[in-house]
């Protein structure tokens, strides 16, 4: 008996062991699992990009539409020299056997080609919109009139087989079609931006007129041949069918789409309808099902370049893109195909966690993935469809094993986190890879330190801060909270800012500097002292969001308020020298940066730009995670950026962005003289600025404000923000007094500092 | 013949015996394989989570797993929120929970008697379990706003308006609002276990001329100590659930006479401090389990000479 019950005992111990060991192991998937999921993987998708030589000597050349048909692809494109001027151009590109031809269209001089659709026989329907005039008699033209011309033409010669002026059937003196689409029965379908589809008959006559009752994104044929429009509706993108019988617009599609942002509609092949958004998707209309089969990241292509795709006999994916971004890039094709798994060697996967794909992030990640021959980094974007949910998920993977190896922190409490030993000190790393730390600005390494040490790549940044006319502050680089209250209550100005309602006056006041009423070394709270009370008295006396009358039309310019003081402040950012010296015209007269109003009188922020990239210490593949990181903080990456957004945290590069900023640019009058023009022109509300190169002294005062920010901006506990939101409602609707309010707030925010001691 | 007889008696003894033993091992492999997932929830749900939370205890964080010993035992202890929490949790346990059970005991009692409207009233103190909690705290939220009813009360007799919900007397609230919530629950099991109390003897003690007080007290008290333990139990879990109301009332931080040890726990989770969700955890684990055992022996003491 007793054998038995040990027999028993120890029965037991095991069951309860073997489940603690799946219960443990289930706890994360670890790198392994996710080699082992990914080796598993029967098929990837392996891209080809192609050169296009379009044979156009034009550094400046655009594709401005593309449509595809059978193995063709049919474009139109746009080109710019300054000897030619523009020249516009149909092309047709087989991309099976990688050959171009030229389709000639004979243009007016004052013609110009606008939408295109392929015909089942392959020929190509094209609107030319023709613009006339008079001359006056000093030759200036008068009394303009637009027509517009649907014409077919051969896509083997350009003859003209069929031609027709559709400009009656708009019923509007200038029509303009922004859409161009055609049914399987040969119909075509123009959309002119005013909610209406008008459709044309095979032989060019107007048969319907279709009201789509909302604004449209595009118009696709499916394979089936009938005819969708893309609708933002209330769950993002949808499809609606145009039905011609009863010239109305069907219901959305169900099951098609891929969440919120660019969604782009295609005909399809293999199946009804081809979806492109940040993933590829091939719909079927009959089963309403959605398949999805790879994202543009996975082929190393930035979704927002796309400027055409569809799908090939042969089964493989197209697309034309083009970098816009960079200059003189060309369009370039590419095609993906299926591919066995066995066949193509795996990199090694770093990932890449984050809320949401920073542009510049995306573009870099792209460029890694290209170049590098080892590491791959996967992207996964936690906040694609429920923020709330993407948010618990991301913080949960956090300290698991499924923490991404980079986590883009900019979305999350970067202290909070950097504080958990969740990130590599990447203070090491620098070392190692021969980046020095005086090579950055100091101030901005600093402000992302914690303990000492560094959890995160910043590669860019700007400052918010907030701006007073010298000649009403003096010449001071910040303020207490007391010294600006009674700034404010001296001058009497009827506002602080523009726009501002009591909430947000408390809020500039107090959650930019809150760490003012917290010490968090002896863990006291001073929320019901005499400065949060004035505070809260003070913010009372304006009105609140409701009660402002927010009427722009009624309403004075900033520029006029401010040259009135009739607002003493400009809260903004400050992130580029352009913007600075637009600043400076706006105020017309020496600036304070004063900043967030603090006890050090530091009050000038940091916000970063292009990422907030922490290193998870958990990572498997640190190395090549930091060598993704340190491109970043490459000088090539910091001297190729933030050309009008942001800084660069390199001190060379942000002195070569200075030196560009100074770089007067010149034009060349009629006596052959140098002439300096301006750069650009800024505009800010009721203030228009044309904007010269910087000169020293603006520059040196930009670079002075750049190293005042000591501090990282909006590092605030939302837990701590939500206290003080919701007890102050009750004081401002007169409910409660400042000090009862301030106890409250005082208590309940005592609980969070002691729960963090 | 005998021999044979022998023979043959040997063989189906032996046999009987077999086929019960056969009989009993089946028994238990069914009653085995009918525990098995229940034995694997338990294992899975409440064994094992409580193994992690141990191991999270004692070491420094998830991500470098260094064995602290006690240390986040001995940060926890001397945290003041933590101090704080286990202070309101204590007074709001050893106020509510034995309200709930003298007050819950009385209801029964009163129930039992001969007075009219007897279901009607088991139906109105049953009603608040019926009650989803969101709406319950909205309710609350009306009555104890600082705009609410019972300002409006105290205004028509002239005093001023308190502050329910941040102020000392939000324990008060939150009290009441348990007792609301759980009476209903509690009397219902006193008047199962006042019914299952023998007829003979209270009888017996009726013919002995027994007063009704030395009858609840030496009988019906005595019968019914099983239930009072089981009742005082739940009572004091459910205290220690209260949490969920006031979650509901006043978010992650409430007026600090309403922070209670779950609340630590909680917003100690919700910022990736699990070796400190854990160390709290455990201690308060260790608190309750004394306080359950002392109750145990408190009902074994006054229980031992009532039958099952």
């Amino acid at each position: 008996m007793k054998n038995d019950k040990n027999r028993r005992k120890t029965a037991t111990a095991f069951i309860a062991l073997f489940l603690a060991m799946i219960m443990l192991a289930g706890c994360g998937k670890g790198k392994d699992d996710k080699e082992e999921e990914s080796s598993k993987k029967e098929f990837v998708y392996v891209p080809e990009y192609h050169q296009i030589d379009f044979g156009i000597s034009s550094e400046n050349m655009n594709i401005s539409q593309t449509v595809a048909s059978g193995d063709y692809m049919y474009m139109q494109v746009n080109a710019w020299n300054e000897e030619s001027g523009s020249e516009n151009g149909i092309f047709r590109y087989n991309m099976v056997e990688g050959t171009l031809d030229e389709i000639p269209l004979e243009l007016g001089e004052n013609d110009w080609p606008g939408q295109i659709c392929v015909t089942p026989e392959g020929d190509v329907a094209v609107i030319i919109s023709r613009t006339s005039y008079e001359l006056d008699e000093n030759g200036e033209p008068i009394n303009y009139s637009s027509s517009l011309e649907l014409r077919v033409i051969s896509s083997k010669d350009g003859s003209v087989k069929n031609s027709q002026d559709i400009t009656g059937i708009f019923g509007e003196e200038d029509p303009y079609i922004q859409y161009l689409s055609m049914d399987g029965k040969g119909n075509y379908y123009l959309y002119g931006g005013d909610q209406t589809i008008f459709v044309i008959s095979q032989e060019l006559q107007k048969i319907a007129e279709i009201k789509t009752g909302d604004w449209i994104n595009g118009m696709v044929a499916s394979k089936e041949g009938d005819i969708y429009v893309n609708i933002y509706g209330e769950k993002g993108p949808e499809l609606r069918k145009v039905d011609l019988a009863s010239k109305s617009i069907g219901e959305s599609l169900e099951g098609l789409g891929g969440g919120y942002g660019n969604a782009e509609y295609y005909t399809g092949v293999s199946k009804s309808i081809m979806f492109s958004g940040e993933k590829v998707a091939l719909y079927d209309i009959a089963s309403k099902t959605q398949e999805d089969i790879f994202s543009w990241l996975d082929v190393d292509v930035n979704s927002n370049y796309i400027r055409g795709a569809g799908e090939l006999s042969d089964g493989r994916i197209w697309a034309v893109y083009q970098d816009y971004e960079t200059e003189n890039s060309k369009p370039e094709l590419l095609t993906v195909k299926k591919e066995k798994a066995d066949n193509v060697t795996p990199k090694e996967e770093i990932t890449y966690g984050t809320m949401a794909l920073d542009w510049d992030v995306k573009r870099m990640i792209i460029d890694f993935n290209k170049s590098n021959e080892k590491y791959r980094i996967v992207v996964k974007e936690y906040g694609t469809e429920d923020y709330q949910t993407g948010r618990t998920q991301f913080n949960a993977d956090l300290t698991t094993k499924n923490c991404p190896d980079l986590v883009e922190l900019s979305a999350l409490n970067y202290t909070q986190y950097a504080s958990k030993g969740i990130f590599e000190d990447l203070y090491p790393y620098m070392d190692q890879s021969g980046l020095k730390k005086e090579d950055f600005l100091e101030n901005v390494l600093k402000a992302y330190e914690v303990d000492g040490k560094l959890y995160a790549v910043v590669p860019g940044f700007y400052v918010t801060t907030t701006m007073a006319k010298q000649s009403m502050v003096g010449d001071i680089t910040g303020w207490t909270l007391a010294e600006m209250l009674d700034f404010v209550e001296k001058n009497d100005p009827e506002n602080i800012f523009d726009g501002g309602a009591r909430e947000s006056i408390f809020y500039y006041f107090i959650y930019n500097n809150i760490d003012e009423f917290i010490d968090w070394e002896t863990g006291k709270c001073f929320f019901d002292g005499e400065d949060f009370i004035r505070t809260l008295e003070f913010a009372a006396k304006f009105p609140s969001y409701e009660e402002m009358n927010m009427d722009y039309s009624e309403r004075e310019g900033i520029y006029s308020r401010l040259k009135a003081n009739k607002i003493l402040l400009m809260q903004s950012s400050i992130s580029s020298v352009q913007q600075f010296q637009m600043m400076m015209g706006m105020f017309g007269e020496k600036v304070s940066f004063v900043g967030y109003p603090n006890n050090e009188r530091k009050g000038n922020l940091i916000q970063s730009t292009g990422g907030c990239i922490g290193l998870s210490a958990k990572s498997k593949n640190k190395e090549g995670a930091w060598e993704f990181l340190s491109g970043l903080w490459s000088k090539e990456y910091q001297e190729s950026k933030y050309s009008d957004w942001g800084f660069p945290v390199m001190k060379s590069a942000l002195e070569k962005k200075f030196k560009e900023d100074m770089t007067p640019e010149y034009y060349e009058d009629e006596n052959g003289e140098q002439i300096e023009q301006s750069k650009t022109s800024w505009g800010y509300d009721d203030f228009n600025m044309e904007i010269y190169a910087a000169t020293q002294e603006e520059i040196d005062q930009v670079r002075a404000l750049l190293e005042s920010a000591e501090k990282i901006s909006g590092n605030v506990d939302e837990q701590l923000t939500n206290i003080i939101t919701e007890e102050s409602a009750a004081f401002f609707k007169g409910q409660k007094s400042a000090a009862d309010t301030a106890n409250v707030i005082q208590n309940r925010i005592q609980i969070y500092v002691n729960e963090n001691q | 013949m005998r021999l044979f007889k022998g023979r043959r008696d040997k063989p189906a003894g032996k046999s009987r015996k077999t086929n019960s033993n056969r009989r009993d091992r089946r028994g238990k492999q069914i009653s085995v394989l009918y525990l098995l997932p229940s034995v694997i929830g338990v294992l899975l749900f409440f064994v094992l989570p409580f193994f992690i939370v141990i191991y999270y205890s004692v070491i420094d964080d998830p991500i470098n797993a260094e064995f602290v010993f006690f240390d986040n035992f001995v940060m926890v202890f001397h945290n003041a929120a933590f101090q704080q929490a286990a202070k309101n949790t204590m007074i709001f346990s050893a106020a509510a929970v034995p309200l709930a059970v003298v007050l819950s005991l009385l209801l029964a009692m009163m129930l039992e008697s001969k007075i009219p409207f007897k279901s009607q009233f088991r139906t109105f103190f049953l009603s608040p379990m019926m009650v989803p909690i969101a709406s319950v705290v909205l309710i609350w939220q009306v009555l104890f706003h600082y705009n609410g009813m019972m300002n409006e009360v105290l205004g028509w007799f002239g005093r001023d308006k308190v502050d329910w919900l941040n102020s000392a007397y939000a324990q008060v609230v939150i009290v009441v609002l348990f007792l609301w919530k759980n009476l209903g629950y509690n009397m219902i099991l006193f008047m199962a276990a006042l019914s299952s109390i023998p007829k003979d003897i209270l009888e017996v003690a009726v013919l002995e001329s027994a007063t009704p007080v030395q009858i609840f007290w030496h009988i019906k008290l005595r019968y019914m100590s099983s239930t009072i333990l089981f009742v005082t139990i739940m009572s004091l879990i459910n205290s220690f659930k209260v949490f969920r109301e006031i979650y509901l009332l006043k978010g992650d931080y409430p007026y600090d006479t309403m922070y209670m040890l779950q609340h630590f726990m909680n917003n100690t989770f919700g910022k990736l401090d699990y070796q400190k969700m854990s160390a709290a955890a455990i201690m308060m684990a260790v608190v309750m389990v004394v306080l359950i055992g002392i109750l145990f022996l408190t009902e074994n003491y006054f229980g031992k000479d009532v039958e099952g």
